[in-house]
């Protein structure tokens, strides 16, 4: 069984270490002509020449993005966006991320105190998202940004959730929210409003649709 | 003793959900450009939440080899790709997940002794929150655990190959009994992605420590089956 072909248009690189909710959403029939699957131990500059920005999803091989953080940085350097979310390392990000609780429950038993207390929603992402869509639950935080580096979303101590800088050329968005891999899950089905508003700040188009999965993504052999 | 090889995805915190103890001693192995891993003195094979599907399949012969020669794969997993013998993962977003419940079907090994399934279904009252998808199993095999719409969860697979294959749809297993409060719980694991409330936890353990505790039996006594 062969995975559809990826649509060789598509203008926002998905770097994937092999893990199933990343290459859920990359492969829904929503999403596949926007993004195109990266192996990240394949990172390379011929890789992401053509593509207009580059997603790094949570649950991503560390040790593997510091090993090419090069591509990441001249890629940024060309202009492009570099989106990273969930947990990062100093090693290829200048800052100092930060585990804590995830609270995927507050919904039920708090729901008018959730993760984030505050957001810039005149920054493109967030502009028209309600609060809830704006944060469903966070996977830490980040105790150091670059001095450069504008803070886009807090939680109610204050702490840094959401940043973004163009101090490397283009725009390098940083964020301890996970909606790419949450969104392969469908769990929580209320992501599109996010993953819409990120996927047409990177690319100029606003997927239209619901998500769906096409079963003959799943058991591929090559 | 079992030895065990755990595949890792180089995700923070892998390593606390297995830590040796006085029933399996775990030893890593990354996922790198070159991933070339060592089975050698393995007993069990384990493919944890969050693992590199792309990488396993470039190693499926030696996982069948694994196999064949009367090992024992545990996936804890949603193998998109097509590496595990005889069984495939599919990931699924038709059924509501507030009406997953799950069932026992076949247990011919008493894998759900002392597991109440509440522990599965609910994780601070929501359903649906352990699996995802769901598995087309070996003819062969036996579905332990399905859901509302019969679909197999849990699939426990002796046919296919010499060996045993015990595969969740998703659904993570590992040691899960931190002390209350350690700094292990609370700021080193958020990474793997969504964690047991403190029932949960107990049903997963059990469950857990049951499939070990099988894998053992069989390993002192190849010619039993239970």
């Amino acid at each position: 069984m062969q995975p559809p072909e990826p649509a060789p248009s598509a203008r926002i690189g998905l770097v994937f270490n092999g893990v199933w909710s990343q290459y859920a959403f990359a492969m829904a029939p929503k999403y596949r002509a926007l993004y195109r699957l990266l192996y990240v131990h394949d990172l390379t500059d011929e890789a992401v020449r053509g593509l207009s920005a580059l997603v790094i999803p949570f649950q991503s091989n560390q040790p593997a993005l510091a090993a090419r953080k090069e591509v990441l940085y001249r890629f940024l350097a060309a202009g492009k966006k570099v989106v990273v979310f969930g947990d990062s390392q100093p090693r290829w990000l200048d800052a100092q991320w930060e585990d804590r609780p995830v609270n995927n429950y507050w919904w039920v038993t708090n729901p008018n105190n959730p993760p984030v207390s505050e957001t810039n929603y005149d920054h493109p992402v967030y502009r028209g998202l309600s609060a809830r869509h704006a944060c469903w639950h966070i996977h830490g935080i980040y105790t150091r940004v670059p001095a450069h580096a504008e803070v886009v979303q807090r939680n109610a101590a204050g702490e840094v959730i959401t940043w973004q800088t163009t101090a490397y050329g283009g725009v390098l968005f940083a964020s301890t929210l996970d909606p790419i891999v949450e969104h392969g899950i469908q769990q929580i089905r209320h992501l599109d409003h996010y993953c819409d508003r990120l996927t047409a700040w990177l690319c100029g188009e606003t997927p239209e649709g619901v998500f769906t999965v096409e079963p003959a993504a799943y058991g591929v052999t090559n | 003793m079992l030895h065990a090889v755990v595949i890792s995805n180089a995700i923070l915190g892998l390593e606390h959900l297995f830590r040796s103890d006085d029933l399996v001693t775990y030893r890593f192995e990354e996922v790198t450009a070159g991933f070339d891993p060592d089975f050698g003195g393995a007993d069990v094979l384990i493919v944890p939440n969050g693992c590199d599907h792309v990488a396993m399949l470039k190693i499926r012969d030696r996982v069948r080899a694994f196999l064949d020669a009367g090992k024992t794969l545990l996936c804890f997993d949603g193998w998109f790709t097509a590496w595990v013998p005889g069984n495939q993962w599919v990931h699924d977003n038709e059924k509501a997940t507030k009406a997953i419940r799950y069932h026992v079907r076949a247990d011919r090994y008493g894998l759900f002794d002392g597991v109440e399934l509440d522990h599965l279904q609910f994780n601070h009252g929501i359903s649906g929150w352990w699996a995802c998808g769901y598995i087309k199993a070996a003819a062969s095999a036996d579905v332990v655990l399905a859901d509302t719409w019969e679909r197999p969860i849990i699939v426990f697979d002796e046919a296919t190959t010499n060996g045993l294959m015990i595969l969740t749809a998703s659904g993570p297993l590992g040691d899960f009994s931190f002390e209350e409060g350690a700094a292990d719980e609370e700021n080193i694991l958020s990474s793997l992605g969504d964690l047991p409330s403190e029932k949960a936890e107990n049903g997963l353990n059990t469950l857990y420590r049951n499939i070990l505790r099988l894998v053992h039996h069989r390993k002192e006594t190849p010619y039993a089956t239970a």
